[in-house]
Parts: C-alpha cells; structure tokens; sequence
C-alpha cells in the first residue's frame, strides 16, 4: 500500500514534536511514509468558513498531489487537516457536482481520490495495539486522560467511526503502552481551537471544564492526536491547572524508547517534568 | 366462510406476557383450547419485571401473579415455553402452526424448582431479566414467580476451544470450575476426553487459545497453563480418582504407546475393555518422552499419568516391535477383536543437499530420542539447527543444556512464518540461541578434501526472500541469486520434519509413507485394525495424536458392538454450532504471565522451565473467560440434582399445531441507551435506564428493593429522570411516542421518594402525556404532593463528576442553558418492536409497517393484515398495562368469533374419583413433610419433624420427602391415603402460594375432598428465614406442623354450588362501542338486547367526518348499523332506557322503558357502552361570537367544504382545569387532524394551536410532526396564563405570551377553535339501577384499573367506551370487543359454579343488622326479608372475609377459616416449642 503522510502547517511550526515524534515512530515500525510533494494548505482556518468551494478546493489539491504520486492512503496527523481531507474526498466521491468543481479548479482528473485517515486511527488500525505492545521497552505506568477533541470523530458519517460519542482508538494503544487510562466524560468535548484567537475568553471557557474533569479523574496527563488540542489546552488552561498534555506519539516514543523524546517534550508550554519524575519512580520502587 | 365442520377449537397465543395470558384465559374460559407459546422458559413478559404500577401504585407482581397461576394451572391451556413461530399456513378456522421448541434441558415434570441445580452451576450470567444489574447461572428460572414454575439450561452453542481442540476437551467447563476452586471437579471433565491433563498442560500447541473469543476483546485466557494447574493441583491432593468401569469380555491390541496410542487405551479402559500396548521402545509414552525434552516435560509427569492408565488395567508391554515380535495376524490369533496402530513418526527426514551424512550432520528426532534415554550424544561448540518447528526449538535449547557456546536457528522463511510457538522462540532466545533468518542450507562441508569428506566444518548457505504463499498458506521462501555465504559449525541438527518408519507395516496399505486409514473412522484396509496419530495423518499435534487415539476408542467400541462407524460423527464441529461472539461490556484484563526460571539457571540443567500458575493467579484468570457457550456442560447440575430432571441431550424439536386463529402477543424490545453516548449509558456507572430502575426498585430485584447508585452503592440523593431516549426521536428512527415513559417516570420518581424519603426527583420532559384515565391526576399528586420537579427541557448532555461519580447535566430552557448536578440519572428508554418482530412477522404471514410494528385495522387495532391473525399488547405498538389487557381480550374475541361454531370441542374436563364420606369419623391425619432438596433438609432436621409429627394426636402416619411434589411422591402420597385410611393430609413444605393446588388435587384424585389439606410452610418461614439457626429453625418447624395438624383436625369437606345462566346479553347504549359488543356477542353465538336511548343508532361517532389515518368514518359508521340491524341474533330498542333491574350474574331481568311501551327482558350478563358528551365550553367568548366555535363544529363546517383561511385553536378547553381534572385525551389528537386537513386543502391558511403539553401519544406523533412540517404553528401556553381572547365580526383576535420567543405574540384569525374536553353522560340513573361505581368525574369504574379494565367488580357486568373514560375511536371498539369477550367467558358456561371457601350464615344468632351487607363490595349479602336473617349470594361470594371482619355478633363466618381451627392453631403455637425459643 502506498501512504503519504500530510503533515499540514502546524506539524512544520507549532507542533513539530508532533511531527518529529510520528516519524520516530514510523521508522521504529520500519515504515517508509513520505510528505505529499508540494502540499498547501488543507483549508481549515478561514477558507471552509468564507468560502465553501475554497475549502473542498484546497484539501482537494493535496488529494490530487497525492493521488498524482500513486498514494492509496493518505495520513494526515491534525485533526483539522483530516476533517477538511476525509470532508473534502468524501465529497468528491459522491456528488458529481463537487468533483467537477474540484477537477476544474485544479485542472487535474482524479483517477481515483486516496483514503484519508488520521493518524491514531492509522497507527490504531494499520500497525495494531498489539504490535505496539511488543515493541514497548519502559511500559508507561501512568494513569492517562486520552482526548480526541471533536474532529477526529465527528461527523460519524464522514468519518465512519463507528462510536463517535465512545471511541476506544487511543486506550487500546496507551494500556498497549502499559498505561492505564481513566475514565472521564469529557474526551469528545470540543476544545474550541478554531476560535481561540477570535474569542478567546469563550474558548477558555470551553478548555476549563475539560482539564478540570481530566485532574479531577485522577489523570498524571492527557493525551491528544491534534496540534490545536494540544497548544489549546495547554494555553487557554487557567493558570492553576499545571497537567501536560501530550501528542500520543510522543508517549510511543517514551515507551518504545525511541530517540528524541527530550528534545520534543521540551517545546511543550506545561512542564512535563512530573510525569517523568512519577514514572522513574514507579520503575525504582 | 368455511364450514364448522373443518374449524378447529383450539388457538396459538405467541407470547406468555400479561397480553397472553389475558387472551390466553379468556378463550380457554370461553371454551376455547389455547396453546400459550413464548420464546423465554416462562410466561410473565415485561410486566413480571416491573415494580409498581401507576396510577394505583399496585404491586405490579402481587396483581399479576394470581393470573399466573391461573394461566399455569388451567386445564385448557397448554403452556409451550422456549418456542419461535415457524410458519402459519392455512386459513381462518384452520391453520397448521409449526413452532420450533427449544431444548429446554430441564424436564418439567421432574423438575420441582429447589434450585440445588443453580447451586451448583459455575457459569455467570448476565440477568436479562435484571436489565444486566444482576447476575444468573446458566441453569436458572428467570424469576421466583416464574410459570412453569422449573428451571432452564441456557446453551449457546459449543464454546470455540472446545470446538478448537481436536480432542474436544470442554476447555469452558473446566476453566469455569476451577474459576471456583473446584479442582477436583474439573480435572474429572479434562479426564472424559484427555488423558494427559499435565502434559497437555505444559506442552500443548493449544488451539483452544487461538479460538478462544475473549482473544478479540484483550489475549485469550491462558487455557493451558490452568489445565497444567488443575492436574498439579490435583495431584498434590492425592491425583485423580477415576471410576472403574464394569468390564467387558473383549480384548483389544494397541500397538504403540505414544499419546495416540495411551490414548485410546485408556478411552477403551473407561469402557471396560481389557487393552494391552506394545511399545517398541524401552519405554512407555512416545514423544512425550523421546521427542519433548524434559525441561519442558519432566518424565515423572508422563510417568503419572501413564501409570493412571495403568491402572485402568492397561497392561503395556515395551521392547515389542511390530514386524519384528509380532504381527497384526499373530494378535488376531491371541484373541484380541480389534487393533489399533498408532506407531508414530520417529525417523527424521533429509534435506537431500551435499554432505549430508558427513559425521556432525545429525537427525533431530534421533538426538532428542536419544538425549532423553540417556544416550551419549557428541557435540561440538558451534551447532546449527535447521528447521523452525518445535522440534528445532527442543533441539536448539537441549543443545544449550549439553554445553555448546554458540547454537544457531537456521530458518528459511522469516519468523513470522515459523511454526514454533512464539512463546518457544522467546525462551529459547533468552537462552542465547540465535536465529538466522531467510537462510536455507545449500551444502555440509568436511574437513576433508573438496569439503566432501572429514568432519563437518562449515555449512553452506544462500540467503532467500519471500513470494507467493504455498500451500500452507505461509509465504514461499526463494532463493536470492549470488547470496551464497558460509556458517562456520561443528555440528548440524535437522529438525525439518519427520515421517513414519515404514518397516514392520507391510500387512496394512500405506499411502505417501503413511499408513492409509479412513480419516473419520481411522478404519484401515484390514476389518477390526485401525490406525492413528503421526502413523497416519504425518507429523502433527501432540494433541492431535491424543485425539486420533480417542476416535479410534470410539470406532472400536462401535464395532465391537456391530455399530455404524460413522452416524453421527465429524472430524470437526461445524461452524453454526460453535457459539458465536458475544459483544459483552467485559473489563479488559491483563492475561496471566506464566513465570519461567531465569535463563542463566535453566542453561545449566534439564529441570522444567516454566512454573504452575498459582491458585489466586489461576482462579483470576479462569474468571477472564466469556463463558461462551453459556452452559459449559459440566454436569455439576446432573450429579445434584434430586429428582434426577436433568437431560443435557435434550435436543430442539418442532411442534405442529392446528389452531383456528393466532393471536400474536410477543411483546416489545426497549432501545438501547447507549445509542445516545452523549448520555454516557454503559459508560457512567449511574447512568442507568428505566427498566434498570424498576428492577432496582423491586424487593425481588438484584438489589433487594434499595436505590443506590452502581458505582458505590450509596443513597441518592438527587435523581433525575431524562424521557424520550429514543422517542419522539428522528435521529434515531424511533419517531413516535412511547406512550408509557411519562407516567412511568412519573410513578417511579414518586416511589423513589417512598423508598428514599427526602430524596429530590427531577424529570426532564418535552411534553407530559399524562393521558389515560386518572393520569393527569397522578400527575398532579406527584408534583402537588410528592413534590416531584419537572422541567421542561431537553437533556443535551450528561458528564460524570469525579471522584464524586455524579452526574452534570446540561440542558437548556426557555431561559437559556443551565448545568446542573445529580446523583444517579434514569433515562425513560423507548418501546422498539420486539426483537424478532421481523421473523414472527414473516414466519405469520402478517405486514409490518414503517417502524416495524404490524399494520393494523385503522378501526380495529387487533386485526393485522391477515384474516384470523390478530394482534396484541405491546407487539403492535407501545402501550400500557389496562390498553394491553384490553387488546388481549379484543384480540380473543375476534378469534372466538371465528370459531363460535366450534367451541368446547377440543376443551378437557378432569374427572375424579366420588368423594369418600369423612363428616362424622375421627380424624385420622398423614403429615408429610418435604427436604425441598436442600433448600429445607439442610437447615431443618427433618426426620426430627416426622418423628415429631407421629406424637400428634389425631396423626396416624408420617413421613417426608426428598420433593414431595415430585410425581412419584405424589404417588405415594395417594397411595397412604388408601393404605391407612387418612381422612386429612398436611403437607409441611414451601408455599401454598405455589403447591396448595397441587397438593388439594391429590386429595381429589384419591378420592378425598380438596379442602381437608393443610400446608404448613417450613421453607418460607422456616428454613430460608432462619437458615443460620437449625435448631430454632427445627423447633419452629414442628410447631408449624402442630398448628397445621390442629387445623386439620377440624377440617371439614367443602362444596361449591352451581346457578343456571341466561344465555343473553344485554347492551347499554347503541354507539360504535355497543353496537360493536353486540355484533361480537352475536357473532360469538349468543342473542343481544341493544337499547339506545336517541331515536337512531351511531352516537357520537355520527360527529366523525374526517380521517385521521386512512379510515372513512361515514362508511364504516353505516356499514356497522347495516350490520346490526340485519342481524338476527341482535334485537335493538331505540329511543328505550333502562328503568330498572334485578338480579345478578347469569341472571338479571331488566325493564326497559320508551315512550310506547315497558318490558322486561331477561338476560345473563350486561355491557355497560353508554358514552359520553363534549362538553360545553364556558370561556373564550363560547356562545358570544359565531367566530368562536369547537372543534367538533370546526369539522361539520370543514365537512361541508368551507375551509377557512386562518384558524387559531385552544387546547385543553374544560380539561385539566378544576372543574375537570384529567385529560380529555382525544382533543390534541382532533385539533392536529382538523389542523392537518386545512393545511392539505389551503396549504396558505394559517393554523395556530396553543397548547399546554401536546399529547399525540404513540404513532399519533407522526401526525403532530408533520401538522409542525406543514407549517402549523404550536405555541405553548401555561395555564395561569391563557391566551386571551377577543372577537370581532370578521374573525377573533389573540394575544399571548409566547415562551418560546419569551415575547408577547399577538393574532388575528376568521375562526377561534375551542378543543373541548370530554365530559361524562348522565350515568347515575344506570349506576344505581346496577349498582355500579362512578369516579368522581361521573365516568364508571372498572372493577381494577391496570387488569380489569373492562369488568366491574360485580360478575357479570363489563364496561366500553367512552362510558369508561375519553378515548378515541379505535380504542373504544377494542373495549366493546374485550367487553363481549369477557361476557362470553360467563355465558359460554352451563351454570355457574361458586367458590367453596366461602361466607355462611349462623342464622341463629344473626340479628340481620345489615352490616354484612354494606362491607361487601361483591353484592353478594343481602337481607333475607321474608325470615328477617342474612344471606349469602353464594355465586357472587369471593371469600374475601369482609363481612366476616365486619359482622359484630360472629354470625357470619367464612368456610375453611372456622374461628375453632384459628383458635385451635393458636393453641398449638402457644402451648409449645417456639415460646420456649423465644423465651431462650
């Protein structure tokens, strides 16, 4: 199968341990996934908002590039990203009127439109909880809030995630870590990250809540798979909320013992400190 | 219509819930031979599970559970539990009914519901019945009430290990026994297929695990470390304990004594045949001990369990070879009937390279075999072994243990494809064995010249990669050109494969190097000699080999005894009977880790590597399993079980039936919450759903009647109720309106606050539809009194708080969005169509409708799409109790209607024996007194009580009973009647509640009076109550027997009277409701008096004119007078009322009164359909305005075809005020169907409707939704704020405040509508002439709200129509049909019968005060005038005891009750034992 990874803009800037973090895990599980040569922008900050067509446009540019190099799958780490990916594809596949649109706008004929998926559910579906868990030298012995925010699952019918108000994607592969993860209502809230420049007393607001529920259920630290729920939760938390939060790939890179892992957690807002502490202690003891 | 001649008497009810049983009665009451099928193992549906019921806040199983034991006991219907609906063909009057019936494994004759069998079970359950809160075995009744009153296997199909292993080993059995430390138990089940518990403990390729279902949740259980557990376990207890088996004469050879050929030794051992094994060999066991190191399987373990077999009385003979000191002939000759040969595959193959038989190249096998005897093996530093299968492992690893530095695996695939276990492969990787990969051998090269001779030096190898897959699925290696490379070896093993060793085997046919043997039979080319294990199929399993051996026992056996080789056999079990996946919310769980010595240790020596797992470790992983065949066929329940009803062989069968009608009842499914995750249903342990509550609110219910939460089982406090979860719900496809959430959260927050005083209960609603009779005051009372809080507001989500475990609700309100903080949170889940609704439906031949439930008569909701199938309850739609019951009678007299001609041909009647004259003899009294299994024997001490029994005065013979209601005790307790002449029996047992029935037809049958038995009830209130205190518990027993035995002594015959019947009818009142329960009873075969007081027939359905769902009322209302008047069995009195009447059941003479003439008919029973009026509206400007009108004269006006342009309509008009407190029901429902039909005639009209809560409950949702759709307006209104209101002359002003907006919204419309409510007619004459309750809103009453709602408490007299209360046309017809049917069951009688435990009179002391009089509430006392005493109606007497209680003098006195037995009772309980305990 041939997979390309679209890392999006936030995997380049503000999230690159995001983005450094999936590739160590990618070559730990000898896979080769390259960029998508010359990708754009996938549309989700103001395009989608102002301009329908503009937003199917632009994620369908990406899809042509990748469709172009002969991706059957593309995996896209955001969760903005794959939303306006998986949208924009699940359009073009069904309605004439959208691929013509797109076709005509980016003067390509898709031969066909390549899978999208995000990449927990790639990581989740392709390379198994299982083979994970072979892998893992320092099991995690924390006790995780795992997160998916609002994009990764819904709307269920572009997404196809079977059970978007109970998704289990990101447990299976942190208790394959040697994590065990708490139970907490609130891992399908949205965190409001389109509008936390815009609003953002709002957004706080929306953030509060969610980190208040993850401390209050016992959680050492929460676990997202989106650039925009990370820095979101991390910058709109109110200043007496002290719980990191991590990509899910960095947590694989901990226990897989993967290089890098320090240089990556160093550019987080939170200090990660504690949990490391708690984890070299629990190994001690 | 088919002649009576082919007609059959007889009906199919499917399904046993209080639908079914209401039907199932009233036909078999009728004359009619019902067979009640249901798909669970007993009847009792939904209603069985329900706490309380509203609005009488009954006992919902205190109500029900008299019509059980009706149902259960009655002599003409015919329970079928476990059964599905098949097909139905034929027609009206005569259908062939196929059910299938499913094994239930329990005989119902036998069983007598003591329950040692659950005892007993190991298998957890989820208790369906519970809403999953609780738990249940395998073997279980799904309730204590349950009828047929016995317990149920729940089997599954054949869980996947069992299925998996080759040997058909019960993995689930034994996993589940020794889950409850039942070691010994569970090494008995290993032992019926396997004779190697240990060693297939620690050795097995264990295919079990691979197939086991919990592997899809987290890992399969570690099924082969627990086996290794039990067997160790076991023998450090002493070992297994086998039953010798009775002997047979025949001797049998076995030839081979590896696992296949031990193994089938020892299956034909079990079986008493004497077997001898030769074994080539020095010693006993084959691989197991010449292939296995025994650092994976120590030798004393084999050892054992050979010796097991040994001493079975298996003689094995070793050092015997076949060819060489015997052959197959020479044993013929010996005397032996049959042979098996199992001799295994010992010689290693080659891999055909050069220098392969350079010194240094050596077999496998051949250095393992001799490894293991003892033998000296040389090897060098550097040792290579080629192969990745098992026994490359073992060679690998014992390498290590010999000392070599440096072993390595050469494989040629990759270590995906190595068949080694992985387990193996990491072990033997902790020993430092090295695996070269992709590598295949190319040559051996020597010392010496050219490579080709010397010593091995160095091997030659070529590097591979992998293409297609072969035939073993695995991917083929290929070899990569110019890869060649050299490996520097001392010594090279092969262990790529072995094969058999072909001398000595020349009498059998061989195949390919093997011998050849029929695969399923094993049977060979010579009669009496089979073959089996490595000899045939090639190398395999150990497993395998065991199994090959088992099939070879029972092949054996089979021809031994002239049997078919192969009936009934397969080599695998199919794929449908292997149980399939359960999705069950199980916790994921870590599977056990078998710990293993460290790999420094174990390089050093041979001693066994991996470690038991230890009891606690093994008991929490055997609890892992899924359980899932449901029973695991342990057989615990067999060995317990008293009266021996137990069949686990029991198969499924099909029951043929030819019945006239059908009536389908099978109930309803409820949604399922979690489909709303926003809800956290399954997720958030106090997220619970209604049903949950109610058995939570039950004291026979999971949590014995306490509301706590789940997760830390503590009182709530705040309990928030959220309705429509998944009603009214487009998202979810359940559209419509269940109907019964709102008064069933109603009722459950009110009996929460009863359990839980002070508890807060709060409902989030959209509407409450509080519209059956008296809801809308239950309402009232639950929020006035109760002080239940209703917000009217839609939950959008429900966060748990932690560590608290609450509940944060968010929702939203007419004053914006608010959160808020609960305790525990119900959600009132909607009704679904039942579960196989699809099937019954096709299997019926009936249509169903967009939501699944069946297409009914708009007119009639019983009649389904095909003639003579009618349905009921639930099944057709959501409903309550009183609307079911009502359908279920409706649905039996359509289908006694059918079958009038036909009635009483297929009824039994039970004869008895004459009575023995007792009156006048001493009493001479039998006491028999009951173990209950152990449910009594093993708190009380019995034969204490007998001999207890015997010094009783008056007692003449005692004895007790393991189950004294088993049939054979019943036997003999007839027979002592005989024997010593015993005139009075007492039974010391469970209950009368469930066995004084049983027991009181004993008597009959021997000839005795029913009423001179006595049960004194030492289980309920003896054994079970004080099960921790056997002495007291003794004493007391014996007391209850002295009591019972005084009574008994004074115990005299009782007899019931008979009264002739008036085989007529009359009905009240000539609206659809009494002309359709006139048409029915004359259909049904009986004559009808129908009086109506207007001049024409048609009441207020003449006011119908439009549609609300395809029916046409003008038509239908005609055609239903037509009918009438042209029948000859109904005789109509119009412009007639009733003037009076006297009498009572079966008999009244009524005078009927019209303007021309009075006369007096004489008739057996009376339908009360007398109606209704609209009421009169006093507000809104009503009667000032010609623009201000009612809904009913909207629809004249619409009729005639004047449809205005805008309308505004009133709801609730003189309902749900004080003047009218309850709900009219019917207006919410007219005004969206007038509303509806402006819209579809001027789509541009404007139509407004205020209302308060809109109550199109049901499938009248859909007509409210699409009245929204088609643009009408709906504005909410409260009632202390109504819209006000004034008229002009070209139309009518509004204005209101409208909630929704929060503005004040002002209107102007041609015509104001006014939905006024229901009021009821003028009923007091009639009440009083009958003597019949009214309510306080002037409507009759029925004589019990939820399961009589269409009799009164007087015999005889029934009750339709609006007369009852307001309701809607459909609804009416199905009363006036339930009404006909309930009159049948007393005119389809010959004469009456009383009961015969009874009031009578002591005339003489009797001082006719009348009091007696007016406490009864059955008319049945009145005052005999001529001779100034009171009197008994002894056909109208229920033996309530009212009058009894209530007479001052003692002269009324109740039979079977004698205030000298009480007395005498009383006597005994305070002369004896049980004051001298208490005083204690």
């Amino acid at each position: 199968m041939n997979v390309k990874y679209y890392p999006g803009c936030s995997l380049h800037s503000t999230a690159k341990e995001y983005d450094e973090s999936t590739k160590a895990v990618f070559s730990a599980f000898e896979l080769d996934i390259p960029e998508v040569s010359d990708w754009n922008c996938c549309g989700a900050t103001s395009a989608h908002s102002t301009n329908g067509q503009l937003g199917i446009a632009l994620a369908a540019r990406n899809l042509a590039q990748a469709d172009a190099e002969g991706a059957d799958l593309v995996v896209a780490p955001c969760a903005a990203c794959y939303s306006r990916l998986k949208k924009a594809a699940h359009h073009i596949r069904r309605r004439d009127s959208i691929r013509q649109m797109s076709e005509h706008a980016l003067d390509y004929r898709f031969s066909r439109v390549p899978e999208v998926e995000n990449l927990l559910e790639f990581m989740h579906r392709r390379i198994t909880a299982a083979a994970i868990e072979r892998k893992v030298k320092q099991p995690l012995k924390l006790k995780l809030a795992c997160y998916y925010g609002c994009l990764l699952l819904r709307p269920a019918e572009v997404t196809g995630v079977a059970d978007p108000e109970n998704p289990r994607m990101m447990e299976d592969i942190m208790e394959a870590l040697g994590a065990s993860c708490v139970r907490w209502s609130y891992r399908t809230e949205c965190c409001g990250a389109n509008l936390s420049l815009t609003s953002s007393r709002l957004v706080v607001a929306m953030v509060k809540p969610i980190v208040a529920a993850a401390i209050d259920a016992g959680a050492d630290a929460i676990v997202t798979a989106c650039p925009l729920c990370q820095a979101n939760l991390e910058m709109r938390r109110s200043s007496s909320q002290r719980i990191p939060v991590f990509y899910f790939t960095e947590l694989m890179g901990v226990a897989l013992g993967l290089h890098g892992t320090r240089r990556w957690l160093a550019r987080h807002l939170v200090s990660t400190k504690m949990v490391f502490e708690k984890l070299k202690a629990g190994v001690e003891a | 219509m088919m002649d009576s001649a082919r007609k059959s008497g007889a009906v199919l009810v499917l399904g046993g819930g209080i639908s079914g049983m209401q039907s199932a009665l009233d036909l078999a009451e009728a004359g009619l031979r019902v067979y009640l099928a249901d798909s669970a193992p007993a009847i009792g549906g939904t209603m069985a599970r329900l706490d309380k019921t509203f609005p009488t806040n009954d006992c919902a199983m205190c109500i029900m559970s008299p019509k059980l034991v009706d149902t259960g006991r009655h002599l003409n219907v015919e329970i079928i539990p476990g059964a599905t609906l098949l097909s139905v063909e034929g027609e009206p009057g005569a259908f062939s009914v196929r059910l299938s019936k499913k094994a239930r494994y329990v005989d119902l004759k036998k069983c007598t519901s003591c329950g040692d069998c659950a005892r007993a079970c190991p298998i957890d359950r989820s208790s369906e019945f519970d809403g999953a809160l609780g738990t249940r075995k395998a073997i279980y009744k799904m309730y204590p009430q349950a009828t047929p009153n016995a317990y149920a296997v729940e089997k599954r199909g054949i869980p996947p290990c069992r299925a998996a292993c080759p040997a058909g080993v019960n993995a689930q059995a034994y996993v589940a026994l020794l889950a409850q430390g039942k070691y010994r138990e569970a090494l008995d089940v290993i032992y019926r297929d396997l004779p190697f518990p240990s060693v297939c403990g620690r050795v097995c390729q264990h295919p079990c695990e691979a197939a086991c279902h919990r592997g899809r949740l987290d890992a399969p259980v570690s099924i082969m470390a627990l086996k290794r557990t039990i067997a160790d376990t076991v023998w450090l207890e002493g070992g297994p304990q086998l039953v010798a088996p009775t002997p047979r004469p025949e001797k049998v050879a076995v030839v081979g004594a590896g696992p296949a050929g031990l193994s089938c030794a020892y299956h034909l051992a079990r079986k008493g045949i004497s077997v001898t094994v030769f074994e080539k060999l020095p010693v006993p066991g084959g691989m197991m001990v010449v292939g296995i190191p025994s650092y994976r399987l120590p030798r004393d373990v084999v050892q054992k369990e050979i010796d097991v077999i040994r001493s079975l009385g298996v003689d094995i003979r070793t050092g015997q070879a076949l060819g060489k000191d015997f052959s197959i002939k020479s044993l013929f000759e010996k005397g032996f009937s049959a042979v098996y040969v199992a001799v295994g595959a010992h010689r290693g193959r080659r891999l055909g390279v050069p220098g392969e038989d350079l010194p240094g190249v050596i077999d496998g096998v051949e250095f393992l075999r001799k490894v293991s005897l003892g033998q000296t093996v040389t090897l060098g530093a550097r040792v290579a072994v080629v192969g990745g299968g098992n026994t490359a492992m073992d060679a690998a690893r014992t390498a290590v243990r010999l000392g070599a530095s440096e072993v390595t695996v050469v494989y040629r695939r990759t270590e995906q494809e190595i068949t080694a276990l992985p387990e193996e492969i990491e072990q033997a990787k902790e020993e430092g064995v090295r695996f070269l990969m992709l590598t295949s051998p190319q040559a051996f090269l020597g010392t010496g010249k050219l490579g080709a001779s010397g010593r091995l030096a160095r091997m030659e190898c070529l590097r591979n990669e992998l293409g297609e897959p072969d035939a073993s699925g695995r991917r083929r290696p290929v070899p990569v050109k110019g890869s060649e490379f050299y490996l520097d070896v001392d010594t090279v093993i092969l262990a790529v494969g072995q094969a058999t060793d072909t001398k000595g085997l020349d009498e059998l046919r061989l195949s390919g190097g093997t011998i050849a043997a029929d695969p399923l039979t094993l049977e060979t080319s010579i009669p009496g000699v089979f073959a089996g294990g490595d000899a045939v199929s090639g190398p395999g399993l150990l497993i395998q080999a065991v199994a090959a051996g088992k099939r070879a026992a029972e092949s054996i056996v089979r021809f031994l005894d002239g049997e078919d080789l192969r009936e009934g056999r397969t080599l695998r079990v199919p794929e449908e009977e292997i149980a399939p996946y359960e999705a069950l919310s199980a916790t994921k769980k870590k599977r056990a880790k078998v710990m293993c010595r460290p790999a420094g240790d174990r390089r050093q020596d041979f001693k066994e590597v991996e470690f038991a797992l230890d009891d606690a470790t093994a008991r929490e992983e055997a609890s892992r399993c899924l359980a899932c065949g449901a029973c695991c066929e342990c057989l615990e329940c067999e060995k317990v079980c008293g009266p021996g009803a137990i069949d686990h062989r029991m198969t499924d069968e099909v029951v043929e039936l030819t019945v006239g009608s059908v009536i389908l009842s099978p109930g309803f499914s409820l949604f399922d919450a979690a489909k709303k995750g926003e809800y956290g249903f399954g997720q958030v342990p106090n997220v619970i759903s209604s049903i949950q509550f109610e058995r939570m609110l039950s004291a026979s219910g999971p949590y014995q009647g306490h509301v706590v939460r789940p997760s830390d089982h503590k009182e709530p406090k705040r309990i928030a109720f959220i309705q429509c979860v998944g009603s009214r719900d487009c998202a979810h496809a359940s559209d419509y309106c269940s109907a019964v959430c709102c008064m069933h959260a109603t009722k459950e927050a009110v009996i929460a606050k009863e359990h839980l005083p002070g508890v807060e209960t709060t409902i989030f609603y959209m509407d409450v539809r509080a519209f059956g009779k008296d809801f809308e005051r239950y309402y009232e009372r639950a929020k006035e009194e109760y002080g239940v809080r209703y917000v009217r507001a839609m939950v959008s989500s429900v966060k748990e708080v932690n560590p608290s475990g609450n509940l944060r609700l968010r929702y939203h309100t007419e004053s914006g969005f608010r959160t808020e903080e609960f305790d525990l949170v119900v959600l009132s889940v909607g009704f679904l169509p039942a579960a196989d609704a699809q099937q019954v439906a096709s299997s019926a031949g009936i249509l169903l409708d967009e939501h699944g439930f069946p297409v009914t008569d708009p007119l009639l909701p019983v009649a389904s799409s095909r003639p003579g199938v009618f349905v009921s309850g639930a099944f057709s739609g959501p409903k309550d109790i009183p609307e079911t019951v009502t359908e279920a009678s409706a649905a039996a007299a359509c289908a006694s209607e059918l079958l009038s001609g036909v009635r009483h041909t297929l009824t039994r009647v039970k004869r008895y024996p004459s009575e023995r004259e007792v009156r006048g003899q001493e009493p001479r009294v039998g006491v028999f007194v009951c173990h209950c299994g152990r449910n009594i024997g093993s708190v009380v001490n019995v034969p204490e009580v007998v001999a207890h029994a015997c010094a009783i005065p008056g007692v003449v013979h005692a004895d007790e009973f393991l189950y004294a209601c088993a049939q054979d005790s019943i036997e003999k307790i007839k027979e002592r009647i005989k024997e010593y002449g015993l005139n009075r029996v007492v039974v010391a047992s469970c209950t009368p509640r469930t066995h004084e029935a049983l027991f009181r037809d004993t008597l009959r049958e021997a000839g005795l009076n029913m009423f001179l038995f006595e049960l004194a009830s030492i289980r309920e209130h003896s054994s079970w109550v004080h099960r921790d205190y056997p002495v007291e518990a003794t004493a007391k027993a014996k007391t209850l027997v002295s009591m019972a035995v005084a009574k008994a002594r004074l115990l005299e015959p009782l007899y019931t009277v008979f009264s002739e019947i008036e085989h007529t009818a009359l009905v009240v009142g000539g609206g659809i409701t009494g002309m359709t329960a006139a048409l029915s009873l004359a259909r049904q075969g009986f004559s009808v008096h129908l009086v109506e007081k207007e001049a024409e027939l048609g009441g207020n359905y003449r006011h119908v004119k439009i549609a609300l769902s395809g029916e046409n009322p003008g038509a239908y209302l005609e055609e239903l007078i037509g009918a009438v008047m042209s029948c000859p069995d109904i005789r109509v009195y119009t412009s007639t009322e009733v003037a009076d009447s006297v009498g009572y059941k079966g008999n009244y003479k009524t005078t009927l009164r019209s303007v021309h003439e009075t006369l007096e008919v004489r008739h057996g029973a009376v339908v009360i359909a007398t109606g209704a009026t609209e009421m009169t509206p006093k507000e809104y400007g009503y009667g000032e305005s010609d623009r201000v009108i009612t809904q009913r004269e909207l629809e004249e006006m619409l009729a005639k075809g004047f449809v205005p342009q805008s309308v505004a309509m009133i709801q609730c008009v003189g309902s749900r005020d004080d003047d009218h407190p309850y709900c009219s029901r019917i207006c919410c429902t007219n005004a969206v169907k007038n509303a509806l039909y402006i819209k579809s005639k001027r789509p541009d009209a404007k139509v407004y409707v205020f209302y308060r809560d809109m109550r199109t409950y049901g499938f009248r949702e859909k007509y409210y939704r699409q009245a929204r759709e088609a643009g009408v307006l709906f504005i909410r209104y409260d009632p202390d704020e109504k819209p006000r209101v004034s008229p002009r002359d070209d139309g009518v002003v509004l204005t209101a405040q409208d909630p929704a907006i929060g503005r004040e919204v002002r209107l102007s419309v041609e015509y104001l509508v006014l939905s006024t409510g229901v009021a009821a007619g003028a009923n007091e004459h009639l009440a009083r002439v009958f003597k019949l309750p009214l309510n306080q809103d002037g409507f009759f009453s029925e004589a019990h709200m939820k399961l009589r709602p269409v009799d009164f408490a007087a015999d005889g007299i029934y009750l339709a129509g609006l007369a009852h209360s307001p309701k809607l046309a459909p609804e009416s017809v199905a009363q006036a049909k339930a009404a006909a049917i309930r009159a049948v069951t007393l005119l389809s009688k010959d004469r009456i019968e009383s009961e015969a435990t009874i009031a009578a009179v002591r005339e003489r002391i009797c001082s006719a005060c009348g009091v007696c009089v007016s406490a009864c509430p059955y008319e049945a006392r009145c005052i005999d005038e001529e001779r100034n005493v009171a009197a008994v109606r002894e056909v109208l007497c229920q033996g309530c005891g009212a009058c009894v209680a209530a007479c001052p003098n003692g002269a009324s006195v109740q039979r079977g009750f004698d205030k000298s037995q009480i007395m005498a009772m009383l006597d005994e309980a305070l002369s004896d034992g049980i004051t001298e305990v208490i005083r204690e």
